[in-house]
């Protein structure tokens, strides 16, 4: 047990304290920073703040009153500046120290029209503030009950279901369908990056000609258990440290962002997460020991384990059919099939109800095959691990009297 | 004691028959030459010591028993294919292996110490593995065989790569080992290094035991009546009782019929007016015996 827990120390410490993983490590979440940065500074840029004007002919705004939400650095909120004569407005719109203004004439509670004048439109944002100051501001609206106020200020918030009931989709819940993808992303990446070190691992110790001092050190289940583990750590590690800079992304965009702030993840979602995505996770990292195992040098095997990886990302490749039909037979067929499976469903998870007999299914296949892989993978390494020079074939893996 | 005891062992792969009924024993204090040529089963013999292949029939006991994780550790293997992790600080590396060996880190750490200045290694300890030379990932190799003080030694080619002043270093430290009571089968070509150091030897063709004895038993028995002679002028062409005549430097080697006496060919070559200088009756080098054997496959096994 001690030994075992030396390989997976000395697996571990063998990447995550590299340049190389570090790099990759901080990658992701500094082209998020970038792109993150990007955006403010482009909305910086081009969202314009300075105040409007208006001329009130009506006596609406003789008195005004004005509650508005927070803003945020894409919707700031609008100072409204009162004028008396259009042509102060007008000068001020001239020497751009407003963006716009208004003129409400004195027909306004009866007619409900208003006249904007402008040089560029303003934004809706700025529009719809507008139309808020101007409505609570109504002598109508002052008599309604605060609740009412409320709705009538928030506007609508469109709830669809699907005809059973069993599936509703929020308009301000728009993550649950990214958070599939992302997931996806996210699974892609550190198994291939654990997949990609373990597959390393295991050739590497053909390369060094090492796997005979290691299995009269250790034995062969000992020295598999350790590297697989070790390597798995890796990639969780780099798993963790993204979900802890998404959450402090999370946390300070919301600052910024009133979108991200409720974004909250149902249990049973992260269930049906968590029992597809950890069966794959072995399933690619058992084909990729398994390769390494067959293989003789590092390059080879990584060669072939792109034909393995490929299959992964097929989903992704063609997101937009199984988006338009995520129940027709080619979708329900790459749900079940093992390499294809794990995106499939989440991808038709996030635009269909899929019926829970399919999620089961689609689990026990990855899961059956996980087991499958894994039990290849250790006939594959204790029949290849004293071939240097030579591959060993699949065929040879499977056959049934092979010496052991 | 015997360290190892093996009882006919067999194994094939497919249909190639790598050993054949083989049956020795290793001793305690002793370092026993594992020969044979190419091909012969010298490695699969090996491996199944360690327990990497099963043998299909016959027994293996090492140490009082059958193989166990335990019992790894009082092993020190140092396989014909050398590895070690290339791509990490030498020093790293041997404590990585020793600590697999059961060795505790920091015991490991100071020994390794006291190894890697003995080979000349220390300056090193922070160059990755493959930036040293052969010869000094061959030392490198050496210290993970020996660094955990192992019962047992079982050294495929210890000497390769190694220049001279190495060579007797290594040469001295196995056979301290060897008085340090542990046992050492070493498995090598090069015929002189076995005269040298080797108690008893075993060869073996064809997964077969050819010889198997002490040193002296076997070149007692080969010493066929050979002569080594220094003449002062030149030897005929032919003398009767001898069957080839070899040149080495300077002098000559005889080969004798069976029957002829070593006298007799003397009495004949001061009758022929030979002037001599020299007149040695040869122990057959152990090389000549290897050759001898192996192209004799008839040779008998000989306890």
């Amino acid at each position: 047990m001690t030994k075992i827990w030396k390989i997976i120390k000395y697996e571990y410490t063998r990447h995550v304290f590299k340049k190389r993983f570090i790099f990759n490590l901080l990658s992701l979440p500094i082209v998020v920073i970038l792109l993150v940065g990007v955006a403010m500074l482009i909305a910086s840029f081009t969202v314009n703040t300075k105040p409007v004007g208006y001329i009130d002919h009506s006596g609406v705004l003789d008195q005004p009153i004005r509650q508005e939400n927070k803003g945020d650095m894409f919707n700031p909120i609008i100072d409204f500046q009162s004028y008396t004569y259009e042509e102060q407005a007008q000068a001020s719109l001239d020497e751009d120290l407003i963006q716009a203004f208004y003129v409400i004439p004195e027909a306004f509670p009866e007619s409900r029209d208003v006249q904007l004048i402008f040089l560029e439109e303003p934004s809706g944002n700025t529009q719809n503030q507008f139309d808020r100051f101007v409505r609570q501001n109504l002598e109508t609206f002052q008599t309604l009950e605060p609740q009412i106020k409320t709705r009538l200020d928030q506007g609508s918030i469109v709830t669809m279901a699907s005809q059973d009931g069993s599936r509703e989709m929020r308009e301000d819940q728009w993550y649950l369908t990214f958070t599939p993808f992302i997931a996806g992303i996210m699974f892609i990446i550190v198994v291939m990056t654990s997949g990609g070190y373990l597959l390393q691992a295991v050739v590497e110790e053909k390369e060094n000609r090492t796997m005979e001092i290691m299995i009269s050190s250790v034995n062969p289940g000992q020295l598999m258990t350790g590297k697989i583990i070790g390597n798995i750590a890796v990639g969780l590690t780099q798993l963790i440290i993204w979900l802890i800079f998404g959450w402090i992304g999370l946390t300070v965009g919301g600052q910024f962002w009133p979108l991200l702030r409720d974004f909250t993840l149902p249990p049973n979602y992260i269930l049906v997460l968590l029992l597809v995505l950890l069966p794959s996770f072995v399933m690619v990292a058992a084909i990729m020991a398994a390769i390494g195992a067959t293989m003789t040098e590092a390059r080879e095997a990584q060669q072939l384990s792109g034909m393995f990886s490929l299959p992964i990302m097929i989903p992704y490749y063609i997101s937009s059919s199984i988006m338009m039909n995520p129940n027709s037979p080619l979708a329900v067929g790459l749900s079940y099939f093992p390499l294809t499976a794990p995106i499939t469903i989440l991808m038709r998870m996030s635009f269909t109800v899929v019926p829970a007999w399919q999620i089961a299914l689609n689990i026990a296949i990855l899961i059956g095959f996980a087991i499958l892989a894994i039990w290849f993978a250790g006939r594959a390494f204790r029949l290849g691990m004293l071939r240097y020079g030579k591959k060993l074939s699949f065929r040879e893996v499977l056959r049934k009297h092979v010496e052991k | 004691m015997s360290i190892i005891n093996i009882t006919n062992i067999s194994k094939s792969f497919g249909k190639i028959q790598a050993v054949n009924n083989l049956s020795f024993e290793v001793q305690q204090g002793e370092i026993f030459g594992l020969l044979g040529p190419n091909g012969a089963g010298k490695t699969t013999t090996i491996r199944m010591i360690l327990d990497i292949f099963k043998p299909d029939s016959g027994e293996i006991s090492i140490l009082g028993g059958s193989m166990s994780e335990e019992k790894k550790n009082q092993i020190g293997y140092l396989p014909e294919e050398r590895g070690l992790y290339q791509d990490i600080p030498l020093e790293r590396c041997l404590t990585f292996l020793a600590t697999l060996k059961g060795m505790d880190e920091n015991k490991a750490k100071d020994e390794i110490e006291d190894y890697m200045k003995r080979f000349d290694l220390d300056e090193y300890r922070d160059k990755k593995v493959k930036e040293l030379s052969k010869g000094m990932q061959q030392k490198a190799q050496l210290i993970t065989t020996l660094v955990h003080d192992p019962e047992l030694v079982i050294i495929d080619e210890p000497f390769t790569s190694l220049d001279p002043v190495n060579t007797e270093m290594v040469k001295d430290l196995l056979e301290l080992k060897r008085d340090e009571g542990k046992a050492i089968i070493m498995s090598t070509h090069q015929m002189n290094q076995v005269e040298e150091l080797c108690d008893r030897i075993l060869l073996i063709d064809q997964g077969q035991r050819v010889l198997y004895g002490t040193l002296e038993e076997i070149q007692n028995k080969f010493s066929s009546s050979d002569i080594l002679v220094t003449p002062l002028s030149p030897l005929p062409d032919s003398i009767e009782g001898v069957r080839k005549i070899r040149k080495l430097n300077g002098r000559y080697h005889l080969v004798l019929d069976d029957d002829a006496q070593p006298n007799r060919i003397l009495k004949r070559l001061i009758n022929a007016d030979v002037e001599i200088s020299e007149f040695e009756i040869a122990v057959s080098p152990l090389n000549e015996i290897f050759i001898q054997v192996v192209n004799n496959q008839e040779v008998e096994g000989y306890d």
